[in-house]
């Protein structure tokens, strides 16, 4: 594994060096700072099944798109907005015009509206973004900046907004000990993840955990957010999720991105969206979705390990289709092949 | 000054914080870069209580060590240092400056951090030299394009030769990084077999850093840089974007034709309050660049 990011290799066996004596192997039953705290089972009050919906949705019109959110929504657990400040955070590593790299605007828009359906007080869309630092160009080239004014939301780029520190909520973390949150996630009361189903040249797949990267201030911790791939990728991802908490998932499978994501990769239609409250149960599912096992994803399998969730089958509760009915083998980089799952798994 | 630019130094005025900086926004927390430079238009305008104001909070940002992070709580140096050392050296501020200089160019990145066979696995998958030493946003990590332009201009605007050390070092790292087919993107250009896409910002700035350190436009990498920025320049480009590209083209003579429509593009954007998409600091470096303020002045301009 190479992460030419920071150049740092992490090898499997110091992967599962990590997985067993790092700081992230156990985390406290202290309560965190701020009303955050770790996502495991047993604190957030959830059932030991995950709830997820996996819901078709073969185009991006907008009545395909509500009557899907609608759909999941229903049949997930999903967080009670009303008089609630909600951000949406999307996916906006870059913006391609051939290339489906951001979350489709259609997917956000729909989402918001549904939001505001469900009494939400204010939405917030917010990103910071990470390859291009160049927001005002992006949000207008993805179409952002067109559907917040339309719908009358906020967008704010997270990279230079004004930031509040947030301990860790484990003691013993890494290099993050301290994590300098944008005010627009610090006074957030729900957060909602709507990332894009895609492969990823170092972290094997992106999905609603590793999309919490933009959540970081580059301004802070760099461009492409630097001091994140320095630290390990699988250590960063647990401690952003660890410590800052997604209330719901959104990922957009309706067309993903295979082989040399997250940019580079080719559009590849899975034609669905995969919803649910607890952000490593959605990732696991969506992985499925791909034909990858989540178990091999590296910071899936840490997260698991450190009970931010569990990605095994028989703790999630899919409504909707059945995983492998509508599994699609997303291509992957032959270094990433040994993700794939068996059939029939 | 024409009205219009005395209008965007009223901007800047209006929006100072308390605390004597400047945020990103309106009302929003002072940070060093829009500090940086929304008291060199203060500066500019002759407004000596005011600038003093903001000088004295970059003072605050700094350690004993002569680093500046991005605001007074910061533990260590950073990227937004680059903005301090260009207040400092203008507003004669010369012992911060002086010891901001000597901290810059200890910068740490991440070149020496890399084993032998890692410099070879990034040289072979992703075809960069990652043994060049550049600056980095923030300590000890990967050195990019945007961060050693951004410190190659303020060394070179408060003094330091073109040949010194890490400026030529930095001049290298751009060069290695640039996009085959064009331009700069935020520091790598292939990604295995593919190249990656260039983008106006980045490009601008690494322009605006190689005209500092009078790398000839004469060089190929040079030549294709503006020509990048010229087909930018035909679709939709940000405010920021269009200020440092101005910047770059500026610093190139041969690229001088390009400048007054970029300069009316650019002032097109004023808004009627005088600032620039509300903000501080795209306001002032729009400001500064319009102006030509001797601190962001390219070198060339002297030998024309």
């Amino acid at each position: 594994m190479g992460d030419p990011m920071s150049g740092k290799r992490i090898s499997r066996r110091e992967f599962g060096r990590l997985l067993g004596t790092s700081a992230l192997a156990a985390w406290p039953a202290a309560a965190a700072l701020a009303g955050r705290a770790p996502q495991s089972v047993e604190r957030s009050g959830l059932s030991p099944r995950s709830q997820v919906a996996l819901v078709p949705c073969p185009d991006y019109g907008p009545e395909t798109l509500a009557a899907a959110i609608r759909e999941g929504w229903r049949s997930s657990r999903p967080p009670d907005v009303r008089g609630k400040r909600v951000v949406v955070k999307p996916n906006m590593v870059d913006v391609s015009a051939d290339r489906p790299i951001h979350t489709d605007p259609r997917l956000v828009e729909a989402l918001i509206l549904h939001l505001g359906d469900q009494g939400a007080r204010e939405i917030v869309l917010a990103e910071g973004t990470s390859h291009n630092r160049d927001s005002e160009w992006l949000f207008r080239r993805s179409g952002y900046e067109t559907l917040a004014k339309r719908r009358g939301v906020r967008l704010v780029d997270l990279n230079y907004d004004d930031i509040t520190p947030v301990q860790c909520v484990n003691p013993r973390a890494t290099l993050l000990k301290e994590i300098s949150l944008p005010r627009t996630i610090h006074e957030a009361e729900v957060i909602i993840s709507v990332p894009k189903m895609k492969t990823h040249k170092l972290a094997g797949i992106t999905l609603s955990m590793k999309n919490m990267f933009g959540i970081l201030p580059g301004m802070v911790y760099g461009w492409p957010k630097n001091t994140l791939h320095w630290n390990g990728l699988p250590l960063s991802i647990c401690e952003i999720n660890g410590t800052v908490k997604t209330h719901y998932s959104v990922v957009d499978g309706v067309v993903g991105m295979e082989g040399h994501g997250p940019i580079m990769g080719t559009a590849r239609k899975a034609g669905v969206l995969v919803m649910g409250d607890n952000a490593l149960a959605v990732d696991a599912t969506a992985a499925r979705v791909m034909g990858i096992d989540p178990a091999l994803v590296d910071y899936l399998a840490m997260a698991h390990k450190i009970r931010l969730g569990s990605l095994r089958r028989e703790d999630i509760a899919v409504a909707g289709e059945n995983p492998e009915r509508v599994r699609i083998d997303f291509a992957l980089d032959p270094e990433y092949a040994l993700l794939r799952a068996p059939k029939g798994r | 000054m024409s009205p219009r630019l005395s209008q965007a130094a009223d901007f800047i005025k209006a929006r100072q914080n308390p605390d004597g900086g400047w945020g990103y926004g309106p009302g929003r927390a002072s940070l060093v870069e829009p500090t940086g430079l929304g008291l060199l238009v203060l500066h500019a305008r002759g407004d000596v209580a005011a600038a003093g104001r903001g000088l004295a909070f970059l003072k605050g940002c700094q350690k004993p060590s002569g680093a500046v992070g991005i605001n007074p709580r910061a533990a260590e140096g950073s990227w937004m240092a680059y903005a301090a050392l260009l207040s400092f050296h203008a507003l004669g501020a010369s012992e911060e400056a002086r010891r901001l200089k000597d901290w810059i160019l200890g910068f740490e990145d991440a070149s020496s951090r890399f084993t032998k066979e890692e410099l070879s696995a990034i040289a072979t998958r992703f075809r960069y030299d990652a043994s060049i030493p550049g600056w980095p946003w923030t300590p000890r990590t990967t050195a990019w394009v945007e961060p050693t332009a951004l410190f190659i201009i303020a060394l070179r605007r408060a003094g330091v030769p073109p040949t010194e050390k890490r400026i030529k070092s930095g001049i290298d790292l751009i060069l290695d990084r640039r996009v085959p087919s064009g331009g700069w993107n935020f520091g790598n250009p292939y990604s295995k077999s593919y190249e990656l896409e260039a983008s106006a910002m980045s490009t601008a700035l690494a322009l605006a850093a190689l005209g500092a350190a009078g790398v000839p436009e004469g060089r190929p990498a040079v030549g294709a840089g503006i020509r990048f920025l010229e087909k930018s320049l035909a679709g939709d480009v940000s405010t920021a974007t269009l200020a440092w590209t101005l910047l770059a083209l500026k610093s190139f003579p041969g690229a001088a034709a390009l400048v007054p429509g970029t300069a009316d593009r650019l002032a097109a954007l004023q808004a009627r309050d005088g600032g620039f998409r509300g903000n501080p600091f795209e306001t002032a470096l729009a400001f500064l660049v319009l102006s030509d303020a001797p601190i962001l002045r390219p070198a060339s301009w002297g030998t024309r």
